[in-house]
């Protein structure tokens, strides 16, 4: 019979995830405890400014998660007419292009629509072609359409979270960090048109509230400001700059303070006619 | 500091296999503590939360603080595990809403691994305040990773 011993490296190996293993355990099985408790407030002018330099940008499942709580909208009507988009002859153009269909992905989950969501998917596909990561989203797209025919919506709000963070990540190994900025800055500008859209619809503060997303609209601001000259040059992107700089103080509100219907408005407005410009085929 | 890249947010082995692959060139210093913040997020995960794919990671000296930004929304509740590949350092992580008063619900710290959980009162921006301890190491490298459910 043959016997085959462990390397030394697997025993270190199996030692070093035991030893995990009884830290995370340890930790869970005794419960909470801390050093010393945490300051009840903090300064937070005392960081310098160097120290909050990262942004967690959340995933359009979060505020999907949040909507699903708040009755039952007319997704359908946001979604338009069916439309499927072409690559255009500007990179910038497309990879805005891709973080709108990547949103209208999670619409027509919202909307319970199999056939728009797998038409989306393919249309992610061809997208993503057009600035040099397919290869990224294909198992994702194949999932998409996989997980629409059997009506796990939430498998599918997944994929389509995750295939926003596959191609960031593609082009983040490409070397087109900036690209992907503007994937996200077209998912975010396409989610908000739907979300105001549905918070018009049917005010109400609490709906109002969602839109309360400064630390966002900053940090696309920024991202938008930090660009090479020849993207700050083109006219999309200068046009989307100039207008996301409108809705900055449109979103932020003193603590306590609601979003009016008026500025709802004027941010279903502004991201309307970015779409537009981003998309100017979709009439 | 900035997100890190992983991958696969519920199959923990594959991320971590990924998460290897992916960062050993350039931030292999954070590497081992990604990997240590999946497997404490794992159990959760499990429970049905969703722990996002990206990573967030650095390093810092002793006594040093990081404060991390949030967009979180009213409605959801997030968790926020914090690890370093430092088995001897101790870490704490802590949320703090725009106005920096203390807004977590539970939080707990063990040697290298740390924890935070809030069920926001307003959606907006909050602060995740890493913070280094105690450590043997002039720098010790740190990753955070979350995860949310309605």
């Amino acid at each position: 019979m043959l016997y085959l011993s462990p390397s030394p490296s697997e025993i270190c190996l199996t030692l070093r995830t035991t030893f995990r293993l009884l830290l995370i355990f340890g930790a869970c099985a005794h419960g909470l405890f801390a050093s010393e408790p945490p300051a009840k407030k903090i300064d937070l002018s005392q960081f310098p400014a160097q120290t909050v330099e990262s942004v967690v940008v959340p995933v359009p499942s979060e505020v999907f998660a949040v909507l699903d709580q708040m009755g039952n909208p007319n997704w359908r009507a946001e979604l338009g007419p069916k439309k499927s988009f072409g690559a255009t002859t500007d990179r910038a153009q497309d990879a805005l292009l891709l973080g709108t269909v990547i949103a209208d992905g999670f619409i027509a989950v919202e909307a319970e629509d199999s056939e728009r969501v797998k038409e989306i998917g393919r249309n992610v596909l061809t997208l993503a072609e057009a600035i040099n990561v397919r290869k990224s989203v294909v198992a994702r797209s194949n999932s998409i359409v996989e997980k629409a025919d059997a009506r796990e919506w939430d498998a599918v709000r997944r994929e389509f979270d995750g295939a926003l963070q596959d191609v960031n990540q593609a082009m983040a190994e490409l070397n087109d960090d900036q690209l992907a900025q503007l994937v996200s800055l077209g998912g975010w500008l396409r989610g908000t048109e739907a979300l105001t859209s549905i918070v018009e619809d049917k005010y109400t503060s609490e709906r109002a509230e969602l839109l309360h997303q400064p630390l966002l609209v900053d940090y696309f601001l920024k991202q938008l400001d930090v660009m090479s000259p020849r993207l700050r040059r083109n006219e999309l992107v200068g046009k989307i700059r100039g207008s996301l700089g409108r809705i900055d103080p449109l979103v932020s509100k003193a603590s306590g303070e609601d979003i009016k219907p008026a500025a709802v408005t004027e941010i279903h407005g502004i991201t309307s006619a970015m779409v537009k410009l981003i998309r100017p085929t979709a009439d | 500091m900035k997100p890190l890249p992983a991958k696969t947010p519920l199959r923990i082995p594959s991320l971590l296999a990924c998460a290897a692959i992916l960062l050993a060139p350039a931030l292999a210093y954070v590497d081992d503590a990604m990997s240590f913040a999946y497997e404490a997020a794992n159990p959760y995960a499990e429970k049905g939360w969703i722990i996002r794919e990206d990573a967030w990671g650095g390093d810092l000296g002793q006594g040093e603080k990081k404060a991390v930004t949030a967009q979180l929304f009213r409605g959801n509740s997030y968790t926020f595990f914090l690890a370093t590949d430092v088995e001897t350092a101790s870490l704490r992580v802590n949320i703090y809403d725009a106005e920096g008063n203390l807004a977590e619900s539970k939080s707990w710290q063990r040697g290298p691994f740390a924890y935070a959980e809030i069920k926001p009162r307003a959606t907006g921006t909050y602060y995740l305040v890493v913070e280094v301890i105690s450590s043997p190491e002039e720098r010790t490298g740190w990753a955070l990773v979350y995860g949310f459910h309605r």
